[in-house]
């Protein structure tokens, strides 16, 4: 935090600040959902001849400094620095070693003021005085005592603050472009999925959520939302979004090829906000940007067992909405990264939130599964009835799994054996299943209305 | 009823070029609300407004909001007309806010002097202000609020910036047709939630029992909602943690239950609001220093132990049991895949209010009352000891219509009593997962007293003989001092390692059943029976 980019200033003549243009001309912001944007300051310079130092106000707190670029084809640019020593009682002692401060002792009794001059000698653990040829510890007494500094050292400062060091060859009036990347403003999309069940559709509205926590308020800007992964070297976001990537893929069932009219930047789509808008500090400002009405729609329930063992307790099956953002399906649109909330209308008409999921960066056409939450009524209780040795190197299970099923109508459970060895088979089954890939088998199983079905099957596995 | 009042905002826009000055609405209160509580500590918010919309475009504010919504989540419907954005903004009007949005504003530094304590007040202008403590310059020079030892205060001529008294939320519209309209404002709330308790009365004979099932509402927040339309949910939804713009405080495996997660949610500050306003964590702002040699004098802050008092809420939640509520059974329906409980008239849920009422009510279901040994072996052991076992009394009871229940139990704790001659007594308790209709469970509720169980092995489990199989022949002696007799059940469960094995030897043949070997049988009062077998595990048996 107490980091100083080189400051030089001392050492050179500099005329008297020239600018503070806090106006903007304009301002324009592109949004990454890495919380990670690019800012652009336009400002009106007015600057007279010499070396100066110009001071940008208004500039995010959480600026990266080192991606600071200062355009202004007229001025000679010496440095740039971004300062962010702040000034804190604690600083101001600090920096005040070997200066001369005056104290103004209170009296107890009377309230009357004596003041006097001292030396700041050491703030190791309590700031230690010199008064005249007197050594004392600052209110060791604990008597009202003030300290009253004469001015702020020069490079303590009330904010964060970028400066720049130019040099005029003679009095201009300029168009400054000040561009950087920050923390603190960051985007997402949030989804509402309103599901009709009975007619098998839902209703889905997007909304791009920004939030700027940076500090600083953004007036009247042009905004831009970019949608897609930024690469952030060695950052713990590459971790995250890593994670992120795999989380999300289970709730991707296939990719979409579609093409969509969105414009795009390189590999990304980007989403400009068609108003300008003013970017609060501390808010979170949502602009719509998707919905569609009649998106065909469909419930599923699955569940997915890992290894063989029985389980006295039933086990609720996943709850999963799926749905396609192909135009067939009534959507027909890209859908960048964020978090879908799922609402299903209750018997008197009012949406009920029923659970969330989070998608990825989801090109149009692809199907989507979204797990909502657990069956209540909908589960499965798996029990190992036997297990063989077939020869040194496999294994046979036979496994049974009881459906129950406690609603009102007939479901279809898909249930999946996952992680299994190699050279896998199935030897017998009750129910005709399917081999989803080299190590998972899964069954379609219906389970009656206010019933249950069982599912039996041996597998063989070696190693 | 119209709650809205047209007012203008101010325009704070610093370019006045491009800022146009747009009307704003306030909506003050909600006409009525409707709160769905789930169990991961949030509530699902719908609220009904009568707002008068000019034709012009306008900012339309909504107050009275509850204070831990999830922005994200707001959803606003109804209009009438294009929605251009949607802002929630919490640069609030908090000490610290105030503090920071002064810095070079001028504001009145009073100062108490001792001895009569005559006030002095010198202009001053905030030199900066963060965590770290407040900086101001006087005509005298530079000093430092708060750190003379004199009581000092500042005073501010107004409120700087665009700081609100409390977070707002607000839409942007465009121009349309002016006209009273009722929106409908719904939106996810932290800091409410509910459990299910039951209370079941045994006969004495342990055949049947009275079944109620309490559901208790907390509202944790300072929010209070009146004449609130109020339901629950009883179900497990998948929830995206908060920091990756979900709605779950405490990620996907939430229990929500536990007072002490509760605690974790709130010292990871996500609980917003509590620490806020004139909390002791604002006044901390002030106390930043230079170093002194005496200790800064500790904030005090007081005790929060969420453990204490039965909620497991402490007594900083006002513990409210309305009992008027206690008589209505709520009315279940179901919602997608869950049951949702209706309370079937409007009530006040106020701040930190704790209400009860009764959604199951079932007399005479039957119930089987057995006693159970439980264990696991395996070829390297077993686990039980030889000393003398006291069985687990078990409850058992299958969830249907045709035993007297067939409704579904949301998750809770189950106390169990028994009417007995001298009174009521408590039996024990334990905890109940969700159970839909047709599921069989059983509670385990104590201990015996008057059976011991003591286990011999006529073969040690390392008996291996030339056919390389492992045996272990088991001798259970049951020592019942009952006045009748008992169903007793000795369950032995196997693995995915040991699921070849076999029961050879035994005096009494087992079923299987749920990965266990069962033996069922009555023990005669006053008597020892036994129960002997020998289990064989060939080899090799299959491979983990």
């Amino acid at each position: 935090m107490h980091r100083i980019f080189t400051y030089l200033l001392a050492a050179l003549p500099v005329t008297a600040l020239a600018a503070d243009a806090a106006a903007d001309r304009d301002i324009s912001l592109t949004i990454y959902n890495k919380d990670i944007a690019l800012v652009e300051h336009v400002r009106p310079l007015n600057v007279g001849a010499g070396m100066q130092r110009i001071e940008f106000a208004g500039v995010s707190a959480l600026i990266v400094p080192e991606t600071v670029s200062f355009q202004a084809p007229n001025l000679e640019l010496i440095e740039q620095n971004f300062d962010y020593d702040l000034l804190t009682p604690d600083k101001l002692m600090e920096k005040a070693v070997g200066s001369t401060v005056r104290i103004v002792r209170v009296n107890p009794a009377t309230g009357a003021e004596t003041s006097e001059n001292a030396e700041v000698l050491s703030t190791e653990g309590g700031t230690v005085l010199r008064i005249g040829s007197r050594i004392e510890v600052l209110r060791a007494d604990n008597l009202p005592t003030r300290v009253v500094f004469d001015k702020v050292p020069e490079n303590l400062r009330a904010q964060p603050t970028l400066s720049v060091l130019v040099n005029a060859r003679a009095p201009v009036t300029e168009t400054a472009r000040l561009a950087y990347l920050t923390h603190g403003l960051n985007w997402s999309a949030d989804y509402v999925v309103v599901f009709d069940e009975p007619r098998g559709t839902s209703q889905l509205q997007g909304w791009i959520t920004l939030r700027n926590t940076s500090g600083t308020t953004f007036t009247n800007a042009r905004a831009q939302l970019v949608a897609g992964d930024v690469n952030l070297a060695n950052s713990e976001d590459q971790w995250w979004q890593a994670w992120q990537t795999r989380h999300d893929a289970r709730a991707r069932r296939t990719a979409g090829t579609e093409p969509n009219g969105r414009p795009r930047l390189g590999d990304y789509y980007v989403y400009p906000i068609a108003q300008r808008t003013t970017v609060a500090n501390n808010q979170t400002k949502q602009v719509s940007f998707v919905e569609a009405g009649e998106i065909k729609t469909s419930k599923g329930y699955e569940l997915t067992f890992y290894g063989f063992a029985s389980n006295e307790e039933p086990q609720s099956a996943e709850v999963r909405v799926r749905f396609s953002n192909s135009k067939a399906a009534g959507l027909g649109d890209a859908l960048p990264s964020g978090v879908v909330r799922v609402y299903s209308r209750d018997a008197r008409g009012q949406p009920q939130f029923i659970g969330e999921d989070h998608i990825g960066h989801t090109s149009a056409g692809s199907e989507l599964a979204l797990k909502i939450g657990d069956a209540f009524d909908v589960t499965v209780q798996p029990t190992l009835d036997k297990t063989t040795a077939i020869s040194k190197r496999s294994n046979e299970y036979e496994m049974s799994y009881l459906l129950r099923n406690a609603r009102a109508q007939p479901v279809t459970v898909t249930l999946r054996q996952d992680g299994l060895w190699r050279q896998n088979s199935i030897q017998k089954e009750s129910i005709k299943g399917r081999r989803t890939d080299a190590d998972s088998f899964a069954w379609d199983i219906p389970v009656p209305a206010n019933g249950e079905a069982t599912l039996t099957f041996t597998l063989r596995q070696g190693w | 009823m119209s709650r809205s009042r047209i007012g203008w905002a101010l325009a704070l826009l610093a370019a006045p070029a491009l800022a146009a000055a747009q009307a704003e609405i306030v909506s003050r209160a909600p006409d009525s609300v409707s709160v769905t509580i789930y169990r991961d500590l949030f509530a699902l918010v719908t609220e009904t407004r009568t707002v008068d919309l000019p034709a012009e475009a306008v900012t339309l504010s909504f107050d009275g909001v509850v204070e831990t919504l999830i922005p994200a989540s707001a959803v606003v419907g109804d209009l009438g007309r294009e929605l251009q954005e949607r802002n929630y903004d919490y640069d609030q009007l908090a000490p610290a806010g105030l503090l920071r949005r002064s810095i070079g504003r001028e504001v009145v530094l009073s100062r108490v002097m001792p001895g009569g304590g005559r006030v002095v007040q010198t202009r001053a202008t905030v030199a900066a202000a963060d965590s770290h403590g407040v900086t101001l310059r006087t005509a005298d020079g530079l000093e430092a609020l708060q750190c003379s030892g004199l009581p000092e205060r500042l005073t501010f001529e107004e409120i700087p910036g665009d700081l609100r008294p409390e977070p707002r939320l607000s839409v942007r519209l465009a121009a349309g047709t002016a006209g009273r309209r009722t929106i409908k404002l719904s939106y996810i709330a932290h800091g409410f939630t509910w459990t299910s308790d039951y209370v079941a009365m045994l006969d004495p004979a342990g055949k049947s029992m009275d079944l109620t099932g309490w559901v208790t509402l907390r509202n944790l927040t300072h929010a209070t909602l009146r004449q609130a339309q109020v339901q629950v949910v009883a179900g497990n939804l998948n929830l995206i943690d908060v920091k990756r713009g979900g709605s779950s405080t405490f990620g996907d495996t939430a229990d929500f239950g536990d007072a002490r997660e509760l605690q974790d949610t709130r010292e990871l500050g996500l609980w917003g609001m509590e620490e806020d306003a004139a909390d002791t964590s604002d006044l901390e702002f002030l106390r930043g220093c230079y170093p002194l040699a005496l200790p800064k004098p500790p904030v005090p802050r007081p005790a929060r132990d969420w453990r204490a008092g039965a909620s497991g809420y402490g007594d900083e939640l006002e513990e409210i049991v309305v009992t008027g509520m206690r008589s209505s059974v709520l009315s279940p329906e179901n919602l997608a895949d869950y049951h949702l409980y209706r309370v079937p008239w409007p009530t006040d849920l106020n701040a930190r209010q704790t209400k009860q009422a009764v959604f199951l009510q079932k007399p005479r279901v039957r119930v089987e009352r057995f006693y159970a040994l439980k264990f696991w072996a395996d070829e390297h052991g077993i686990g039980l000891d030889a000393k003398p076992i006291a069985p687990a009394v078990m409850l058992s009871f299958r969830n249907e219509k045709a035993r007297g229940l067939g409704e579904p139990l949301p998750a809770g704790m189950v106390r169990v009593f028994e009417r007995a001659p001298e009174g009521t007594l408590f039996v024990g308790e334990s905890s109940l997962g969700d159970k839909s209709v047709g599921v069989p469970f059983e509670l385990e509720i104590g201990r015996a007293l008057d059976l011991a169980i003591e286990l011999q092995f006529d073969r040690a489990p390392d008996d291996v003989p030339d056919d390389g199989a492992h045996y272990a022949g088991f001798r259970f002696s049951i020592h019942s001092a009952k006045q009748r007799a008992i169903p007793l059940e000795i369950r032995q469960r196997y693995e995915e390692d040991t699921a070849h094995g076999e029961i050879i030897h035994a005096n009494r043949r087992p079923t299987r059943k749920s990965g266990a070997y069962i033996w069922r049988f009555d023990v005669p009062p006053g008597s020892v029976d036994t129960l002997s077998y020998t289990w064989r595990l060939a080899d090799p048996g299959p491979r983990k």
